[in-house]
């Protein structure tokens, strides 16, 4: 009846490799074997983060902090249930939301216990905001589909601060550069999964071409409406007839996920916006204010 | 698909939320990042929108006015020029890394509205200081070729001050701000105008100065009265926008409330406008209260870029109203 959750339940390159007691040397390739995913340049790669299998353990956090070299931050309680993290950052580019739902426990559906949580990171959206406002191109889309700031071009300006709709980007207060999640830029040159991705003990986090997780996601919304939980639904695909978050002219995000709740619930935005789309129309009245000024002003000097 | 950028929508499976509920917040945190502009940036909104009217003015006064208000086309264009030497200083300084400042030339970006930005003040640097140099030879050596070297390059450098007075009010608008993105079809306008205002006032204190014809004075004060009525329509606009919108919050609560009404409206517009209507009825010229109202018009215009970048500051952090705005 259900259709399955995970991909392959092992990646092909894992089992021919099973035999092998010694894995000598450095693997080519390695996210075929921990993601049965094929890196290459061209293809669309994101990520699925399924919040239906969180289970909040924060290793994506860790994961991404490390490979990265990101410094600790906010070392202390915020009071937000067991959110100590708060949000994504220059610094934090994966944040776990923890929202505990506990008015009307008895009335509610006995569903992950009622916690809702989900790992929120850039959603590296077909045309992002912050990409576009970039007046000097150090944010650019890779040959993977993914947005990535330049760290040798950037300045500083802070424009793609404001201009991105869901809160990402953040400036470094330390080197003045802007700072965002690159999905593993290195990593996938070097044929490896994203680290929060393989860090990730449930699946919740999946990495795969982006056709692929689509497949994957419609099939997992499927089961889990089969299975009573009707309130699942995509956040971030376009498809047909668009879902949340991928509205506005900003297209498929690139990191998509699968919610149980209002986006604002999990402080994402129901219908974000693409910033750059309100430039053109805006100039053009503004030049045209300036067209009438000066025509007054020709009437006015010509008069005595 | 839909044309509005903004409506109250459902999320299928979730249907829609009721028109009278506010939409749910995750613990009132921020939904989006605010920018770090600061002093230097509403300095350079200032300076830019003056600089690029001011240059506006200077052209159409050339060629329509002739050499009756010569006055006006000096000054015009210095402080065209001047503006064009302050505004790159104010930007750079306000980089977190000023030493890459030239990588804002490095790409043509026709979504960014900071790149566009950067081109036209590039333009404008570089048409302004010929215009002025023609203007200054004009002035020192009565050259008429100067003179006109300088009308002829005043056209162009006209147009791409009219980009650079508004262009800031665009760049505002196309982030997710939610007071800046719902302004998005009338910020351009009202810097426009604020800018031509702020030009006519600092031309008329100049003309003031310089004992400058009491006609070339009662010419530029006209003109400061309609771009003064265009800003208080085009404000008064907005103003009910964003009540609409209902994003106004940061403009309606202290410490904002007072500096948007009393310095952006009261001293940037109603004040000056009252004067030269007063002007205009009684047909007599009051040399301090129209020396007042420039001042005030300067004063106001200034207080009104600050007061719309920290209420976006405010506006950015308020995630009720980004997800108002965006349902």
């Amino acid at each position: 009846m259900s259709a399955p959750v995970f991909p392959a339940a092992v990646p092909r390159r894992a089992v021919e490799l099973g035999s092998e007691t010694v894995l000598g040397g450095m693997f080519r390739d390695e996210a075929e074997l921990t993601a049965d995913v094929h890196v290459a340049p061209g293809t669309k790669f994101g990520f699925f983060t399924d919040t239906t299998l969180c289970i909040g353990c924060k290793a994506c956090e860790v994961a991404c902090k490390e490979w990265n070299v990101l410094p600790a931050d906010n070392i202390g309680l915020t009071g937000n249930s067991y959110d100590n993290t708060g949000a994504l950052s220059a610094t934090t580019w994966r944040h776990v939301a923890f929202v505990e739902q506990v008015g009307g426990a008895t009335t509610m559906q006995a569903f992950q216990s009622n916690w809702l949580m989900m790992s929120d990171v850039c959603k590296h959206c077909a045309r992002a905001g912050c990409l576009e406002a970039c007046p000097t191109g150090a944010l650019f889309r890779t040959e993977y589909g993914t947005v990535v700031v330049q760290q040798d071009i950037c300045n500083g300006c802070g424009y793609c601060v404001p201009a991105c709709p869901f809160g990402v980007v953040e400036l470094g207060i330390e080197d003045g550069h802007a700072h965002k999640c690159t999905l593993c830029y290195d990593r996938l040159k070097g044929g490896l999964e994203p680290a929060c991705a393989k860090s990730c003990p449930t699946n919740s986090i999946q990495f795969a071409p982006l056709d692929e997780l689509h497949e994957r996601a419609r099939d997992r919304v499927a089961d889990l409406h089969s299975r009573g939980v009707e309130s699942a639904y995509l956040y971030g695909v376009e498809g047909q007839d668009g879902s949340p978050g991928s509205t506005g002219g900003i297209g498929d995000l690139h990191a998509f996920f699968l919610l149980t709740d209002r986006p604002e619930v999990y402080n994402l935005p129901s219908r974000p916006t693409l910033p750059s789309r309100r430039v053109f129309p805006g100039l053009v009245r503004g030049l045209a204010t300036m067209a009438g000024v000066a025509l007054a002003a020709a009437v006015l000097f010509r008069a005595d | 698909m839909q044309r509005a950028p903004y409506g109250r929508r459902a999320v299928d499976v979730l249907g829609a939320l009721p028109a009278q509920e506010s939409p749910p917040t995750y613990y009132q945190r921020p939904a989006l990042k605010a920018s770090e502009w600061r002093w230097l940036i509403i300095t350079y909104f200032f300076v830019g929108g003056l600089a690029g009217a001011a240059q506006c003015i200077a052209a159409v006064a050339d060629v329509f006015g002739k050499r009756r208000d010569r006055q006006v086309v000096s000054i015009g264009r210095y402080l065209a020029l001047a503006g064009a030497l302050i505004s790159p200083v104010c930007l750079i300084a306000d980089l977190k890394t000023p030493s890459r400042w030239y990588n804002m030339l490095r790409v043509y970006r026709s979504t960014s509205a900071m790149n566009i930005g950067s081109w036209t003040l590039f333009a404008f640097g570089g048409l302004s200081g010929m215009t002025a140099l023609g203007q200054m030879l004009d002035d020192l050596f009565d050259l008429p070729r100067a003179r006109a070297i300088s009308r002829l390059l005043g056209i162009p450098a006209a147009l791409v001050g009219a980009l650079l007075a508004t262009y800031t009010g665009a760049l505002i608008s196309a982030t997710a701000t939610p007071l800046w993105a719902t302004g998005y079809r009338l910020l351009p306008a009202l810097f426009g105008a604020s800018g031509t205002s702020t030009a006519t006032a600092m031309i008329s204190l100049f003309l003031h100065r310089m004992h400058a014809s009491h006609a070339s004075i009662r010419r530029v004060e006209r003109l400061a009265l309609v771009a003064g009525l265009l800003e208080l329509i085009l404000s008064q606009q907005l103003d009910r926008l964003w009540k609409q919108e209902q994003v106004s919050a940061p403009l309606d609560e202290p410490p904002l409330a007072m500096p948007y009404h009393v310095g952006a409206t009261g001293l940037g517009i109603l004040a000056p406008v009252s004067v030269h209507v007063l002007q205009l009825v009684t047909g007599r010229d009051f040399a301090t209260a129209s020396f007042l109202a420039s001042l005030s018009a300067l004063i106001g215009g200034y207080v009104q870029r600050a007061v719309i970048i920290l209420a976006g500051k405010q506006s950015a952090e308020r995630p009720t109203d980004y997800f108002r705005t965006s349902m």
